[in-house]
């Protein structure tokens, strides 16, 4: 979860933690598509994974962005300090 | 800037999201506090696509070269209207440099999945439609804005629904893209103005599978990925130094483990491992590529713990030592650090620190060095001494916008110079020594033969140089076209050889008054009363058109002190100092003094 906030945080300039699970484009105003198109190039650097076109058009929200990574195997530990 | 290159240098950026980042960062910062005098440049960015992210890449590796960038982006497939229309917003930007990037896809259009759906005979028509529309574009851009063009070439296809069968088409699709690509670069060949920028080396250069990702492409049109962008960034910056001059001038070696394998205090003359033998080859051939630079005009030079005696050996009597001491400007092999000897090195060949370019295999040196001397470019080299060659291969520093005559026999000059100075320890006599170098100057009207090492000294030259105006090719055409500028150069040879073309004089002529617009000489030969023979010569044509006031221009750099003084000990008097430009006068008719020990003629 800290790596997925952490690339959150970096590309949309917001505070680690201020994010949520919640967290959209609609509550943030700095996730634009430009933003988009970054976060996908960093999580899919990050995590070694390759999304597809659809699921890149389908999160509309973080808790999206952990299912998907999810289903591509990718386990992230709960932070408990978040 | 210094405070920007240092945070770049520390952050290491590796995705493009982090060029990004960085970008945005710099950004804030320098709307709040413009950095003070440094280079600058403005980039025009022409594509038939949006380049996400792009700006922000190319901005920060412009910063991390210490160039400060503007950057133009044009509109959304605005490329065409922006080139045509003389009032666009592209030319009020007024470039530096523009880049015109024409991706295979746009070009090619229903033809790019479809190619088969046309004739043979139709695709050679193709090639020669879609040439003549490229040439109009680069033809508008140099009508109209006074800027370098870097001009894309086209990635050749990998696909072709005829697979196996494209090579036997009459003319296929790979052909005519291919056709294209030979066209282009054939036209702009002797275009100094022009770079065709080999965008398919590129792509394959990173692998053409993977040029695209089809799902950015889908979403955003993006056709070329995004983690390319920092390597793209990288290909542009190459032109962008060589456009603000940044331009390494010498290659400093290491010898053991560098130039041969293993140590040759150690191991011995019969040790060391150089020679077609499988530990041996790796060096030989990096020795190869070395000479390969020698012949293109870069200078080397050697600073390395050894002794003298036995390296000399190696050099005069090693079969397979393909590097001998002739090709070597100047040699430091002592025991002094590295960092004194790279000082020592650049006082002797006088060449600023930041046009050296330093290999040595060990890490230590290297981050001495780094870290005494930031200017010197520090290459990383790799462990692994089979890459040698592949590092240096790769690295683009050297590269130069026009190569000239001079720059070909760079290494033989810096030779002859190494035994004049051999004359001058010997004689303790300044006067006997500039007599007996016997200097003959030619100055000569500037012509099709000398326009391109006019351009390149008034893009090199920062010592002795009065005003420091660039000038591309170009633009020294252009002088020679208005009967309102003089363009002269200046030739210098003496008894040990052609020094070659090493001064240039630009002059605004009026009536009765010559403004000298630019006034410089090569370092090479400073020191020995060319800027006053030179001087003494363009004050004798003023005279002689009746010209009765000289005006001299001084514009005072981080590097031009040498120059400083010249219009004052001439005789010339200071009139103004506006906008940082001192403005010296002078009555032509005021006798000048030639020096004695040097020949001018005037052709």
């Amino acid at each position: 979860m800290k790596r997925l906030k952490d690339i959150l945080s970096r590309v949309l300039e917001i505070d680690a933690q201020s994010i949520t699970d919640e967290t959209s484009p609609d509550s943030v105003s700095t996730w634009d598509s430009f933003n988009s198109l970054l976060l996908v190039c960093e999580l899919e650097n990050a995590f070694k994974v390759k999304f597809t076109m659809e699921e890149v058009t389908k999160v509309k929200c973080v808790r999206d962005i952990k299912e998907t990574l999810g289903r591509h195997g990718v386990q992230l530990k709960e932070d408990k300090y978040a | 800037m210094q405070q920007i290159k240092a945070l770049i240098a520390t952050s290491k950026p590796k995705s493009a999201a982090d060029y990004i980042m960085l970008a945005r960062h710099i950004g804030g910062e320098v709307r709040q506090r413009p950095p003070e005098s440094c280079a600058t440049i403005r980039i025009a960015l022409l594509s038939t696509f949006t380049i996400t992210g792009i700006k922000e890449v190319l901005f920060t590796k412009c910063c991390a070269a210490g160039i400060m960038p503007d950057i133009y982006l044009c509109g959304y497939q605005q490329y065409a209207q922006e080139v045509l229309s003389p009032s666009s917003k592209l030319y009020l930007f007024n470039p530096d440099l523009v880049i015109l990037f024409v991706d295979i896809q746009t070009l090619l259009g229903e033809q790019y999945l479809l190619p088969y759906t046309r004739s043979d005979a139709k695709r050679k028509r193709w090639v020669e439609e879609k040439f003549s529309e490229i040439l109009s574009l680069v033809q508008a851009i140099k009508k109209h804005a006074k800027a370098a063009i870097l001009l894309h070439n086209f990635n050749v296809p990998l696909h072709s629904p005829l697979g196996i069968l494209e090579n036997k088409q009459p003319f296929g699709l790979k052909e005519s893209v291919e056709s294209l690509n030979a066209r282009i670069r054939g036209e702009f060949k002797k275009d100094p103005a022009v770079f065709v920028f080999d965008y398919d080396g590129f792509c394959s250069r990173v692998g053409k599978e993977g040029v695209t990702d089809y799902k950015m492409y889908y979403l955003a049109d993006l056709k070329i990925d995004l983690q390319l962008l920092p390597m793209l960034s990288d290909a542009y910056l190459t032109y962008v130094k060589q456009i603000r001059a940044m331009v390494k001038k010498c290659l400093v070696l290491d010898l053991d483990n560098t130039l041969w394998g293993g140590i040759l205090g150690e191991d011995g003359f019969e040790g060391i491992r150089l020679g077609p033998t499988l530990d041996g080859r790796p060096f030989m051939e990096f020795q190869k590529v070395i000479l390969s630079l020698y012949h293109r005009g870069v200078i080397l030079a050697i600073n390395s713990k050894n002794n003298l005696d036995e390296v000399m050996r190696v050099f005069r009597e090693h079969p397979y030592m393909l590097l001998k001491e002739k090709h070597f400007a100047a040699m430091r092999i002592n025991w002094n650090d590295k960092v004194s000897n790279m000082e020592s090195l650049a006082q002797e060949l006088n060449i600023a620190m930041e046009s050296f370019v330093f290999f040595d295999d060990d890490k230590i040196n290297r981050e001495i060095v780094k870290n005494v001397l930031p200017e010197v470019c520090v290459i990383d080299v790799p462990d692994d001494a089979s890459l040698y060659i592949k590092t240096l291969l790769e690295f683009d520093g050297f590269n130069a916008m026009q190569l000239t005559n001079e720059d070909k026999q760079k290494g033989q000059m810096y030779v002859q110079q190494r035994k004049r100075l051999e004359l001058k320890n010997c004689l303790n006599n300044i006067d006997e020594y500039l007599k007996r170098l016997e200097t003959r100057i030619i100055v000569k009207k500037a012509d099709a033969f000398t326009i391109p090492r006019i351009a390149q000294l008034t893009q090199k030259t920062n010592q002795f140089n009065m005003t420091t105006k660039r000038y591309l090719e170009d633009d020294i055409r252009r002088c020679l076209l208005d009967p309102r500028y003089i363009v002269l150069s200046a030739k210098v040879e003496d008894k040990f050889g052609d020094n070659g073309l090493n001064g240039t004089m630009i002059i605004e002529a009026a009536r009765d008054v010559w403004i000298i617009d630019t006034f410089l000489l090569s370092c090479r030969v400073l020191g020995r009363g060319i800027e006053d023979a030179l001087l003494a010569c363009l004050l004798e044509q003023a005279r002689k058109t009746g010209v009765k006031t000289v005006i001299g221009k001084f514009i005072p750099t981080e590097k031009n002190a040498p120059a400083k003084d010249f219009y004052k000990k001439s005789g010339f008097t200071l009139a103004k100092n506006e906008n940082r430009t001192e403005h010296w006068e002078r009555a032509a008719s005021m006798p000048y003094q030639h020096p004695k020990h040097i020949a001018l003629t005037y052709e």
